[in-house]
């Protein structure tokens, strides 16, 4: 069984060792090793397309898991006290959230904002005091984060309900008993429980966002998200530049994985 | 050539740069106070480098968005162009008109520059996705240096939306080392029998309906640009029998001719002089019965939003002296005078960039109902999707 | 009482907006979008017509590359991932677990384009092929074939089936299994009677969400196709951002929609007998 395991570890690992030894080529292409050299690193690093598209994706990624953490904890919380038809029609839109391909999202939510926006900007001019200054709106970061925040509000709902599901209520009656407030309530018995779950789905949240290809391909407009660049980049030649920025992607989630295990495991051990 | 810098002492023009760089006074009072606006514009035919950076003065913004075509650009003369001007170069590439016309109709794609092909300029002025161009801020451009045949699709109803850029053919690539005593093929004819049989495997066609149909349509004789539906019919029929025997379906063609996965290809000139020119077995043919001749432009879409590093870039790189660096890059014919009166006898003579006469009267340039009829995009797909 | 349902009112208003602007608005367009006609240069324009859907035959192919690629992507990713899951729970130390579980976390955290990108050289003539050939087992065409799409799903979303399995089996109550044994079992039996029905609900869904996620697919099927494999996901893209037919596109998404209804829908059904019941996607 070990070898098993030895076998299915080298299969995940052989493709990104070769990604990770040709991020170290010093000629061009990606397919033929030159010689040692870092320089893509450098050029990576200096390159500021490259850096944009992170700073975008870490933007994204943070204000879509924030809000959909937030609104999703609150709808979670909300849902348990709902029954019949309403309970019934978010059971539905969460369920068709998670169900329907990426790829449909994108599509949809690029020719239903464009469909908008053709018919929201010439309305905008008319009204705007100043018709040259009239907003234009198009593709961009809402648009980016308005997406993302969907799919992920969904995946909170699904595992705070899920954890909140779990929970002991006794407590809750019992701290009611006490004279505690809904809200003294909420904060000192019900938030500590379903916090992991709440931090769970922030997690993913980001995650997903900051990883996702295939909805900021079609809303992105003209924001570049690293996912993005590096599929256009394919698109442009492959160098050797990007290899190093899927290593140093790589190392740094390896990194964060690592750094978090550390602090759960010192919290396991002081609690 | 006057030089009325001599009245100015160097203080005085110091003062006058930093009162300018402060913003104390107009680029029009600098210019026109120390003698530079008008010796720049007296320079800048003999010094191309010095219009641009006069132009540039006013800052153009720290980038400018590009939608062009694979190997197409010299990186080399855009980090020239980023170290003059400060606007770095975003390059996107794609490998046919219609994803460019897709990803404009679709809105928002934030380019400032894109290389559209000569057929298409028409649609994009119907659909207003495309600017008119100001040439006052081109004078780089000289509409008279270039040859009629390949500028005028730039010009609609007497307005400039796109000026050109390089033009070229449309053949097919071969490695003749894999030939293995079996004659150099000349024909469409041949380019897709032995597609079905020597070469199955091992032959590319572009992710792009006008080239691959419009080869398919040579094999019977057709009309590159013929929508007739039996034609089509035709067309469609032999791509559906040519498609398990492709090894891809691919406007990037070159890096697989470089590894030899594939030997055979659909291919443009450019593309078959860089290969001819660093594999010498890979020879660059243009099919008998006839095909494609281009011409590209470069323009810029509607609502760009570095109009300034637009133009910047795009008359940086008119400019015959970096035209013709772009040319020995990049292998496509340029049909600017100036251009040739620069490059070396040996390029104006080879017969990849510019083919026989005989050759070249055979093709024919794109035509603008490809782009939009809607039977030829549903055959490209479905020859896809098969 | 009112104040309660204000309450709950104002906690589900940002939710419920969002869903409807985002989610039901986007899919009433594209279903009206399916029954409208393409412009003349491409897009959309207003009609009222069946005929897309009566078209959808012409994308048959990718229908059926999609229809036969996903499920088998995500059995043969089911086989590989359970017994290193299995492997993972029960049969490393703590000490190890922890390391072996980042160890396969991570590489789903390296961009699935930079991934595939590998195996197009693996599979290229300069890669595994080319191995083959020095040992003299012929030069086969690996790459650009449903094959290599194959490999490349599998290796793309292994980790992601691996993980609620793991999870799964994880919770196992371990004393199940001696007193499994303690019964006059033998491991191959206990397994099949007490292991596998307990992780099913971490199979469940692992399996959905790799499919789900398969049946979307485009890039690996661009990237490791060569343009000669197509699936719906790029079908869509290309009716999209290349032959611009919206209408017709619409009709393909809607298409997809209802069947991944269907597809997940029998699938829920089917494993809610072995799970015992359950009324959501748990998947935590």
């Amino acid at each position: 069984m070990r070898i098993y395991a030895v076998a299915v570890y080298l299969f995940l690992y052989i493709p990104i060792g070769i990604i990770a030894l040709f991020s170290f080529n010093a000629g061009r292409h990606a397919s033929q090793f030159q010689g040692f050299s870092t320089q893509w690193y450098g050029k990576a690093l200096a390159n500021p397309f490259v850096m944009d598209a992170l700073g975008t994706s870490l933007i994204v990624a943070f204000a879509s898991a924030t809000l959909a953490t937030l609104f999703g904890t609150m709808a979670a919380m909300a849902l348990q006290s709902v029954k019949g038809r309403l309970r019934v029609a978010f059971d539905a839109l969460i369920y068709i959230a998670v169900m329907v391909p990426g790829i449909v999202i994108g599509i949809a939510t690029l020719i239903a904002l464009v469909t908008v926006f053709d018919w929201l900007n010439p309305l905008l001019a008319a009204v705007w005091p100043v018709a040259e200054a009239a907003p234009r709106l198009s593709l961009g970061y809402g648009s980016l984060i308005a997406a993302h925040g969907l799919f992920s509000m969904a995946l909170v709902i699904i595992i705070v309900r899920a954890r909140m599901a779990g929970m002991d209520r006794s407590l809750i009656e019992a701290s009611a008993d006490l004279g505690a407030t809904p809200w003294g309530t909420f904060r000192q018995v019900t938030l500590p429980q379903i916090f992991p779950g709440i931090l769970a789905g922030f997690l993913l949240a980001f995650t997903f966002s900051f990883d996702d290809f295939i909805i900021a391909f079609f809303v992105a407009g003209s924001q570049t998200t690293l996912p993005v660049y590096v599929f256009s980049s394919i698109r442009r030649g492959v160098t050797p530049e990007i290899n190093a920025i899927g290593t140093m992607v790589l190392g740094v989630s390896l990194l964060l994985l690592v750094v978090a295990q550390a602090i759960l495991q010192r919290g396991r051990k002081a609690g | 050539m006057t030089d009325r810098k001599d009245f100015l002492t160097r203080q005085e023009f110091m003062a006058e740069l930093y009162r300018y760089k402060k913003g104390s006074v107009t680029r029009r009072h600098f210019l026109g106070v120390t003698g530079l606006g008008l010796a720049t514009s007296v320079l800048g035919t003999a010094m191309p480098g010095l219009r641009s950076a006069a132009f540039a003065q006013g800052s153009i913004g720290d980038r400018v968005v590009v939608a062009s075509w694979p190997n197409y650009h010299d990186p080399a003369n855009f980090d020239a162009f980023t170290a003059e001007t400060g606007a770095a170069v975003d390059l996107n590439v794609f490998g046919s008109n219609e994803e460019m016309l897709a990803k404009l109709q679709a809105g928002g794609s934030g380019w400032d520059v894109f290389v559209p092909t000569n057929y298409t300029i028409t649609t994009y002025v119907e659909q207003d996705l495309i600017e008119s161009l100001d040439l006052s801020k081109l004078p780089n451009y000289d509409a008279a240096s270039f040859d009629a045949r390949f500028a005028d699709a730039g010009t609609v109803n007497g307005t400039v939306y796109a000026v050109p850029r390089n033009w070229g053919t449309t053949g097919f690539v071969v490695n003749t080392s894999q030939l293995g005593g079996l004659a150099k093929p000349t024909s469409w004819k041949e380019f897709w029998d032995m597609t079905k049989a020597e070469f199955s495997g091992r032959t590319m066609v572009h992710d792009y309906q006008l080239t691959t149909i419009g080869n398919a349509l040579k094999y019977f004789g057709y009309s590159f640009n013929s929508v007739d539906p039996a034609e089509l019919a035709d067309a469609e029929k032999l791509l559906l029998e040519v498609k398990p025997h492709l090894f891809a379906i691919n406007s990037d063609y070159q890096p697989s001719m470089r590894s030899t996965d594939a030997w055979m290809s659909i291919a443009w000139t450019g593309d078959g002089k860089q290969l001819h020119r660093d594999m010498p077995e890979i020879e660059y043919v243009l099919g008998k019965e006839g095909g494609e001749l281009w011409s590209d432009f470069f323009a810029i879409p509607k609502g760009a939003p570095h109009r300034d590093a637009a133009y910047a870039l795009i008359n940086y790189l008119l400019a015959p002296e970096v035209n013709a660096k772009e040319v020995a890059f990049h292998g496509y014919p340029v049909a600017d005078a100036r251009v040739n009166a620069i490059l070396p006898p040996e390029m104006l003579n080879d017969p990849i960039m510019y083919p026989a006469a005989d050759l070249l009267n055979a093709l024919e340039f794109g035509a603008a109902v490809t782009l939009t009829d809607p039977n030829r995009a549903e055959l490209m797909a479905r020859f896809k999707s098969a | 009482m009112r104040r309660q349902d204000l309450k709950t009112w104002l906690f589900l208003a940002p939710a419920g907006g969002w869903f409807l602007a985002m989610l039901v608005l986007p899919l009433i367009v594209v279903f009206v979008f399916s029954v409208g006609e393409r412009g003349a240069a491409g897009g959309y324009v207003p009609a009222f017509t069946f005929e897309n859907f009566l078209n959808l035959g012409a994308r048959w192919a990718a229908f059926k590359n999609t229809l036969i690629l996903a499920p088998l992507g995500t059995l043969i990713c089911l086989l590989i991932a359970y017994p290193l899951a299995y492997f993972l729970a029960l049969r490393t130390t703590p000490r190890w677990r922890t390391v072996l579980l980042i160890l396969v976390i991570v590489p789903f955290w390296t961009s699935i384009l930079i991934r595939s990108y590998a195996w197009i050289y693996l599979l290229g003539g300069q890669g595994i092929p080319s191995l083959l050939n020095a040992l003299g087992l012929g030069n086969p065409r690996l790459i650009n074939t449903p094959f290599a799409v194959l490999v490349g799903i599998v290796y793309g979303y292994l980790p992601l089936m691996v993980f609620p399995i793991y999870v799964a089996l994880e919770r196992l109550d371990k004393r199940l299994l001696e007193a499994s044994s303690d019964l006059g079992s033998p491991p191959w039996r206990s397994f099949l009677q007490v292991t596998l029905p307990l992780s099913m609900p971490g199979v469940a869904t692992g399996c959905m969400l790799v499919f789900i996620l398969l049946m979307g697919e485009f890039l690996i099927p661009a990237m490791l196709g060569g343009g000669k494999v197509f699936f719906i996901g790029n079908a869509l893209v290309d009716l999209f951002l290349q032959s611009r037919n919206w209408a017709f596109g619409s009709a393909v998404a809607v298409a997809l929609v209802l069947v991944m209804l269907v597809t997940v829908a029998a699938y829920l059904r089917f494993t809610r007998r072995w799970a015992g019941g359950r009324d959501d996607v748990s998947l935590m």
